[in-house]
């Protein structure tokens, strides 16, 4: 099953094709610039069309990059990629699908199996690099029970149908999971995250990044931004625990009738309005610094902690 | 019904690391939102130290002198304090060593939460003495005081070492800083004028750990040589 480790440059895949972007003068000098295209590999086609005095070269397609890997139950794959949009979705072939598409020839991408993992790594091929010619996308098919490990800088994470644990960590980079499940823990710097039909047990951190949580059916959401808003729509289980906290921002809190859950909300600086119904807490105290609110919706079966430094929190009936 | 207190839970965290979960010990995690997150930490730390070990980062030599001096000198571990350029991570002995074992960036985020760890725990055993501003007050600057100059420390360090670069990173790195320290600022503030709000102390201690972590990040990201 092991692969032998292998590293692959860039192969440009460029049909002969032509368009009519660049103009041709009429003393015939084309406006090619060769040493770009020599350095970058291109295979370049030029169709001179008599009578229309136009000149076309141009790249049909960007770099592609291709590899498969076979793999067994509940393989790992693990990404690092400083700049560039990763798409993961799930297929239902014992395999795994790493298609890169770097945006220059600067970088090398290295991918490997050992047993069942897949290791993808872009490295820029010298250290004078400009940040954006590292940028390379990838667009990866894995079993459905894979688990992921991704860190992506700046760019974006999308990560769809994917049911193993997912690991995401950037800077910039928003992340957007649907349909995953799994415990999910993200951290970004500034990136955005949004959950959409998640479910197993979620850990997101932030700094600046805000957080949609929708149609969620997670037991465990713990949830921090410093300065961003968060969103839960979803359903609280049972015994479920749902920690949504930031520094500054609105969290938002949406709940059904028929849901049942112990609430605590504080906010030390800020406001926290409230369309609940809650039945006073009998049995525990609590203390009560800022504008505060603790009681239990129905029989209370879930329990959800809302805390804010100097942010609004808002809990609000679902339409 | 939880008849477990904060102390007596506090006393059998050996245990509870040991994966001896008592029933009663169980519900008063389950209410009690500070040793939740205290042995969430730990559990945290437990599980991803040997994790830790496969990762390749460093960060600045000085740095790590400087925080195991630190360490040493206020006995958060143990070991006499050497003179820097004597130290040496490998060699140090006691629990800390698996720790200096790991690859630097990594064993530096597990010390900061050690340390975030000890000083939570200062504080949950100053919380049963009943209300006494000076003391809650004079508690939370112990706790902070030392969290703060590692952190100062550090800040020096990964700055330093990613002064060079112009990306678009580092400038959200930077920003991210300048948003947190923003916070640290507030939350001082207002553990100062209500140092009993234990509220207000957890956020100080996160924004700590916040900033601890983005030092990690921009350390990471550095000019390798320093």
């Amino acid at each position: 099953m092991n692969a032998q480790p292998e590293k692959f440059q860039p192969k440009f895949l460029v049909p002969f094709r032509a368009s009519f972007q660049r103009p041709f003068s009429v003393s015939g000098k084309r406006r090619l610039n060769r040493k770009r295209l020599r350095k970058a590999s291109w295979r370049t086609a030029g169709v001179l069309v008599p009578g229309l005095l136009l000149f076309s070269v141009s790249p049909a397609s960007a770099s592609h990059l291709e590899r498969h890997f076979k793999v067994e139950a509940r393989p790992v794959i693990t990404l690092h990629n400083p700049n560039g949009t990763v798409t993961v979705k799930a297929w239902t072939k014992p395999e795994v699908m790493v298609t890169a598409s770097p945006a220059t020839d600067q970088v090398d991408i290295d991918a490997e199996q050992s047993g069942n993992r897949v290791d993808i790594m872009t490295r820029p091929v010298s250290e004078a690099i400009a940040p954006g010619d590292l940028r390379t996308d990838f667009d990866i098919r894995v079993p459905q029970d894979a688990e992921l490990q991704i860190h992506d800088d700046s760019g974006a994470v999308n990560v769809n149908s994917v049911l193993g644990d997912t690991n995401v960590e950037t800077i910039g980079a928003g992340v957007d999971l649907e349909d995953a499940a799994g415990y999910l823990t993200v951290k970004t710097v500034g990136g955005g995250f949004q959950c959409v039909r998640c479910a197993g047990r979620i850990e997101v951190s932030s700094i600046t990044g805000n957080f949609r949580l929708i149609d969620l059916r997670s037991y465990h959401v713990r949830a921090q931004t410093s300065k961003g808003n968060i969103l839960f729509d979803g359903e609280f289980l049972p015994n479920g625990m749902y920690q949504l906290k930031n520094y500054s921002g609105v969290i938002e809190v949406r709940f059904s009738p028929g849901d049942s859950f112990d609430l605590s909300a504080t906010s030390l600086k800020g406001k926290v309005s409230n369309e609940a119904k809650l039945t006073p807490p009998t049995h525990h105290f609590y203390q009560k610094f800022g504008n505060s609110l603790f009681g239990s919706f129905n029989t209370g079966q879930a329990k959800v902690e809302l805390s804010s430094f100097d942010g609004t929190i808002n809990i609000l009936k679902r339409n | 019904m939880n008849t477990m207190g904060c102390n007596e839970f506090l006393n059998q965290l050996d245990a509870w690391l040991e994966g001896e979960r008592q029933p009663d010990a169980r519900s008063h995690v389950r209410d009690c939102a500070r040793c939740r997150g205290v042995a969430g930490d730990l559990d945290a730390i437990h599980e991803a130290a040997p994790l830790l070990a496969v990762e390749d980062a460093d960060s600045p030599e000085r740095v790590w002198i400087a925080i195991r001096a630190q360490l040493e000198q206020e006995a958060l571990i143990a070991g006499p304090s050497r003179p820097a350029h004597q130290a040496s991570p490998e060699s140090s002995g006691g629990w800390f060593e698996g720790f200096f074992g790991l690859p630097r960036r990594a064993a530096l985020a597990v010390v900061y939460m050690a340390l975030l760890v000890a000083a939570a725990f200062a504080m949950g055993s100053s919380g049963n003495h009943g209300f006494d501003e000076n003391s809650w007050m004079k508690n939370t600057e112990n706790s902070t005081m030392p969290l703060s100059a590692h952190l100062d420390s550090a800040e020096q360090a990964a700055v330093s070492s990613f002064s060079g670069s112009k990306s678009l990173v580092a400038a959200s790195l930077h920003q991210n800083l300048a948003v947190v320290d923003n916070y640290i600022s507030l939350c001082e503030k207002s553990v100062q004028e209500q140092p009993e709000n234990e509220l207000a102390r957890d956020f100080l201690y996160q924004a700590y750990q916040q900033k601890a972590d983005l030092l990690g990040q921009m350390a990471e990201r550095g000019d390798p040589s320093q």
